[in-house]
């Protein structure tokens, strides 16, 4: 199979061979060569086209990282991984590691939990939780969702593109108010930073590291907060927005069983990761927890996901 | 109620009443709920550099950021959102959640850390209406705030470097386009017939995008294909803010533009085809290994892509 020599415009490059059964990535503009793309829709050629615009090494590794991804199997021993639960962890930490271990229950994939002290250093981005599955490793809620997609285990297949929308900016509605929330509450609070935050992200290490490096991780926060806007807010401003913020989920849910009727998304996962978390972590004030509790459709949805998804672990 | 309310904000230019995203919002929700506003701009003062932008002064009180505002003039029994159900509420919320999450990081590149786009359109536009000497330093104090905001949320921590969570943010706020299209689908507005806050939080976000003369943007591009975003736009601006001259489109390019539109369907027909035949795929009983050709083809087809 050969390019023709200059092939005339808007014809593709190889008109008369059969196209051979391996792997293509084209990178045409998307708008100017819907003659190959109708040759590729059918089997059993199968085509990833990725658009010329974003021509970027990142998105051509990440398309390229994801065909590989499905061509193995979920293996038996996949590892997720966080920092140490009893010492270490953080409650936002926490909260996506949940989100993401209850996501992959929904899917029915076994994952086994590792507990280690360095694990934001491991992790690709940077941020917790991360999963090592097969020789790839990916991190945080977002691209797991899409690597397990890759691989033909997804939540979400049976919504329309309307519902796909509503469970995305509901999604980003947690990350924006929840998470951010979360943050702040343990680290730009000055009681709750100094009695808990600081104390447990330096237990790994020895004095004076372990001090210096939960200052560096207090002042990135907090530069984080004040560059979105949250610099300026008071504890009770958050606790408030904490609060619509779960008047809106609750209002969603309603009395469904789930976010999106009968079945689990990925939306309930991360739900459930943050509310549970909240309501089971114990901080220096209950404002946090109580203000979650007083939606009782939330704590229902809470306990129906733990009872179903989490029967066998016991504590 | 009665007190007299002033909205200090960018001024207008290319057809809109400011160029400024959370002016606009204001502006556009003020219009929805009818409140009477007196728009002073920040153009030519020194305000610009002192006051934070949008700022409504009503009476003594002064309030900030635009959230903080359309609750300030929903407490004033100003509210466009009085017939919303309390899921639709909901609903705006996240919806407003996912523009500043996905939607802002990609509109402050395109207009203040894109090279070309800064130097072409928005420091001349900013350094003209500021006055002597500001002009010669706030639109880079703009742009510095803007591109610290893009690394400090988008950026992984260690990859400091914009060019890697560049790709990142423009696929996300592609996609966030897409979303917010299926969900506007034919209607005029988001929810029912009459405009409400998410309205405006959409056309803040999307009417400078629009509108903006922009020499390289491919985010505007994509906007510009869907077309009943851009039609959204244009029914505002006509109905609230009664442009005088509505950019009206060729006939030509609308029937390009309804082919494009087309295409656009006809590719995610076929994407979607194409991860359903995925799925088929692997399901069917004899899973064949790929062959490893998909390396060696994916450098040469490299090595032909256009530099």
């Amino acid at each position: 199979m050969s390019p023709q020599k200059d092939p005339p415009s808007g014809v593709d490059d190889f008109p008369h061979s059969p196209w051979s059964k391996t792997l293509l990535c084209g990178f045409a503009p998307v708008r100017l060569n819907p003659q190959p793309l109708d040759r590729v829709t059918v089997p059993p050629w199968r085509s990833r086209r990725i658009s010329e615009e974003y021509y970027n090494m990142s998105l051509a590794a990440e398309a390229f990282v994801s065909q590989m991804a499905a061509a193995e199997p979920w293996p038996e021993n996949a590892t997720l991984y966080q920092p140490l639960k009893d010492d270490q962890i953080l409650l936002s930490d926490h909260a996506s590691s949940l989100a993401v271990q209850a996501y992959l229950r929904m899917c029915g994939l076994p994952v086994q939990v590792v507990c280690r002290a360095n694990a934001e250093y491991m992790s690709p981005s940077g941020k917790i939780p991360f999963i090592h599955v097969g020789n790839q490793v990916v991190s945080e809620l977002g691209p797991i969702v899409q690597f397990t997609k890759a691989k033909g285990h997804t939540l979400s297949d049976s919504l329309d593109d309307v519902q796909r929308a509503e469970m995305k900016a509901y999604m980003e509605l947690v990350y924006n108010m929840l998470l951010t929330a979360e943050l702040y509450v343990q680290w730009c609070d000055d009681a709750t930073a100094a009695e808990i935050s600081r104390p447990r992200y330096s237990t790994p290490y020895s004095w004076p590291l372990g001090k210096i490096l939960a200052y560096q991780k207090q002042w990135e926060v907090r530069r984080k907060m004040n560059a979105i806007g949250w610099g300026g807010k008071s504890l009770e401003q958050v606790y408030e927005d904490v609060s619509q913020c779960c008047q809106a989920l609750s209002q969603r849910l309603g009395t469904q069983p789930y976010f999106f009727n009968k079945q689990a998304t990925e939306l309930d996962a991360l739900v459930f990761g943050h509310l549970f978390t909240i309501l089971t972590t114990r901080l220096t004030s209950t404002e946090l927890a109580e203000r979650v509790k007083s939606y009782s459709n939330l704590l229902s949805f809470c306990r129906r996901i733990e009872q179903t998804y989490f029967e066998d672990k016991g504590s | 109620m009665a007190a007299a309310m002033e909205l200090r904000c960018w001024g207008g230019d290319w057809g809109l009443p400011s160029v400024h995203t959370d002016s606009l919002v204001v502006l556009a929700y003020a219009k929805f709920s009818g409140t009477k506003l007196t728009v002073s701009p920040v153009d030519w003062t020194w305000k610009t550099l002192t006051a934070s932008v949008p700022e409504l002064v009503c009476g003594e009180s002064v309030v900030q950021e635009p959230t903080q505002i359309l609750n300030f003039l929903r407490k004033q029994r100003l509210n466009a959102d009085y017939e919303l159900t309390a899921r639709q509420g909901a609903d705006t919320m996240a919806y407003i959640a996912l523009l500043e999450e996905k939607l802002r990081p990609a509109l402050l590149h395109t207009f203040w850390v894109d090279a070309e786009n800064y130097s072409n359109l928005t420091r001349p536009w900013f350094a003209s209406r500021s006055p002597f000497p500001l002009n010669f330093f706030l639109p880079s104090r703009l742009a510095n705030t803007a591109l610290a905001r893009i690394l400090v949320t988008k950026g992984e921590g260690l990859l400091h470097r914009i060019s890697e969570v560049e790709g990142k943010i423009y696929s996300d706020a592609k996609e966030c386009l897409n979303l917010l299209s299926y969900r506007l689908g034919t209607a005029n507005y988001f929810f029912d017939n009459s405009p409400t806050s998410l309205d405006a939080f959409v056309f803040g976000f999307l009417a400078p995008l629009h509108k903006a003369d922009l020499t390289s943007s491919p985010l505007q591009s994509h906007l510009r294909q869907l077309d009943n975003l851009t039609r959204f736009c244009d029914n505002i601006l006509a109905a609230h803010f009664n442009a005088d001259k509505p950019c009206p489109l060729p006939p030509a390019m609308e029937t390009m533009d309804a082919n494009l539109q087309k295409l656009t369907q006809l590719v995610n027909k076929e994407s979607n085809l194409i991860e359903k035949m995925d799925d088929n795929l692997r399901s069917s009983p004899q899973h064949k290994p790929h062959r490893p050709d998909p390396k060696s083809s994916l450098s040469s087809s490299k090595s032909s892509t256009p530099a």
